[in-house]
């Protein structure tokens, strides 16, 4: 489903990603694992579409990013993202929030979502009204609202207590086991319980 | 609404851009329409009083100028002149005040001062406005070197003519050394008033004639003020413009991860655009009607101030107030929708920044 070849990545003279080729089939949990600095970030955000690789080639679906017409579209329908932080906008509502992700014939899902994940009760509530565990369950609805082909998340335990990480470690493999590819960076090694699939970073290489 | 939501959720910020484009506005309006509203005065009580003005040759300033009051019977005698009556206008200290208007008219000219309390002025009499007349209880009152009994009180349309005070133009000529400041002139026929100017222009080779609309649109304190405020009021908004300009940017700049959220969220630049112009729009026509009705209320009650003596008074033109609101949607707009664009060109990642990092 996703094809790299060739990819490497500059943030101005510094090189973190050098020629990486690897190919991630549909289905399953796959792990980035890796040291902090090691350049999992970097090749998440590539691989999500949210940075463009200084070079090489990213094909979804056989098709090269750089030809998707409407990246906006695609990122909205096909792809779900998870952050370290939640990265929740502070003035909507927690229902709100997901409803501005949503695509119109997918706010339907948002109440089921927000049952499923135990966060119905805090619809009405702001960001800065529930807790970190709480709020990391909200921007996981948000990114499952529009059933995405694939998840991608950044540490999304990162700020979180063990008991809050295996909850959203839980809902994460969930959502895998229904057919979601779920692509997961960290650099906690509990994931490895998860995983189906484990690439390693060392320095910007695959090992 | 999503605008309304951002504005009403995050009200520092909202009350800080609410603030500083109340203040760019309400300067610019203060300025130019006090500017306005004194030599619309001025010219108000000269253009009223008479179809023609006649000054001493060559001077330009009606506080300078110097004509022969004996012109008054030979113009008098022309055909199709009303009335007409000289002036002199000066300023002095008065009493403990420093410094004051004096208004020395020939008599038939007392009228156009609305006695409010005793009678018109005799030789060796004043008659006090009645801003003025609130800072003396006495029944006379000291005018240069000479003491003036006080003989009535008088209330008048123009302003600054409260703060002053009237007298016979005999006794204002021996004050400021003069006969006659101008000479203003009523015809029968105001419409058609170009052959009276040639034919008083014949009775005095001292003196320059024209017609009060003319004196008025050439007269050299009405354009220094007129340009001075201009460029006082077109600086001060240019910085107030500037000012709201950069305030927008910063805002726009510090809300970066949430644009980059969005467009991570798949939402399109042009929803993002589009909510901050809502937002914007929203913010600056409500703190300019906010700024245009303080600033009215303002004007209003700058004539009420005492301190001010009645000197200060303002009129604020639509054209203004349409002037400054298209400038100030402007502004707003070009310093938050510009440095939104560029953000919403940039990989969302690197907006909400630690993603990456
Ligand atoms: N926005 C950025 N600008 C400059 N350097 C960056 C940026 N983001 C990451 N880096 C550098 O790239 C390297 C890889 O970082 P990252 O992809 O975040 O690794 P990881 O997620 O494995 O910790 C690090 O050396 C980091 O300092
Ligand atoms: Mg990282």
């Amino acid at each position: 489903m996703i094809k790299v070849s060739h990819v490497s990545h500059f943030y101005g003279e510094e090189q973190v990603l050098f020629d990486l080729s690897f190919e991630i089939k549909s289905g399953g949990f796959i792990f980035l694992s890796g040291e902090s600095g090691s350049g999992k970030s970097t090749l998440l955000c590539i691989l999500s579409t949210l940075l463009k690789p200084s070079s090489g080639e990213l094909l979804i679906d056989g098709e090269s990013v750089d030809k998707i017409k409407n990246l906006d579209y695609f990122r909205q329908s096909k792809v779900g993202f998870v952050f370290q932080f939640h990265y929740l906008i502070n003035y909507l509502s927690v229902y709100e929030n997901i409803a501005l992700a949503a695509l119109e014939d997918k706010k339907h899902n948002i109440q089921i979502i927000l049952k499923k994940l135990g966060i119905s009760e805090l619809s009405t509530r702001y960001p800065n009204e529930i807790s970190g565990g709480q709020r990391q369950r909200v921007a996981l609805a948000r990114a499952l609202v529009n059933e995405p082909k694939i998840i991608f998340a950044d540490e999304p335990t990162g700020s979180l207590d063990s008991k809050n990480s295996t909850i959203v470690y839980g809902l994460l493999a969930e959502a895998s086991k229904n057919g979601t590819t779920v692509v997961v960076a960290s650099h906690d090694m509990q994931i490895e319980n998860y995983a189906t699939k484990i690439i390693r970073l060392k320095d910007g290489q695959i090992l | 609404m999503i605008s309304l939501k951002a504005l009403r959720k995050n009200p520092f910020k909202s009350l800080l851009i609410f603030s500083s484009i109340t203040i760019a506005v309400m300067a610019i309006f203060l300025i130019s329409s006090v500017s306005q509203g004194v030599i619309g005065m001025y010219s108000k009580m000269i253009k009223t009083d008479g179809d023609i003005i006649i000054t001493q040759k060559g001077i330009s300033d009606t506080f300078f100028s110097n004509v022969d009051i004996g012109l008054i019977q030979k113009i008098d005698k022309l055909k199709s002149v009303a009335s007409s009556y000289g002036m002199i206008v000066g300023a002095s200290p008065i009493g403990h005040i420093p410094i004051a208007g004096i208004y020395g008219t020939t008599a038939n000219h007392f009228s156009h001062y609305k006695l409010s309390k005793g009678e018109y002025p005799k030789d060796g009499e004043v008659i006090l406005g009645a801003n003025l007349a609130k800072q003396f209880a006495t029944r006379s009152v000291n005018i240069g070197n000479k003491r003036f009994k006080i003989s009535g009180i008088f209330s008048s349309e123009i302003g600054f003519e409260e703060g002053g005070v009237v007298m016979n133009i005999e006794d204002a000529g021996r004050l400021f050394n003069r006969s006659a400041s101008f000479i203003l002139v009523t015809t029968d026929l105001p419409n058609n008033t170009d052959s009276i100017v040639k034919e008083i222009a014949l009775l005095d080779d001292e003196v320059e004639v024209k017609t009060t609309q003319n004196f008025v649109k050439e007269y050299n304190q009405f354009k220094i003020i007129e340009n001075s405020s201009l460029v006082i009021s077109t600086l001060a908004f240019a910085m107030g413009l500037m000012g709201i300009a950069s305030v927008m940017s910063m805002i726009v700049n510090s809300r970066k991860e949430e644009f980059g959220i969005m467009r991570a969220l798949g939402k399109s630049r042009f929803f993002i655009i589009k909510n901050l112009f809502f937002e914007t729009l929203i913010m600056s026509v409500s703190a300019y009607l906010f700024a245009l009705l303080l600033s009215l209320g303002i004007l209003a009650m700058l004539p009420h101030v005492e301190m001010l003596q009645g000197y200060v008074n303002g009129t604020l033109s639509l054209s203004t107030a349409i002037y400054v609101l298209a400038s100030t949607l402007f502004m707003a707009l070009l310093g938050s929708l510009v440095p939104a664009w560029i953000a919403s060109k940039t990989d969302p990642i690197l907006l909400i920044n630690q993603g990456c990092a």
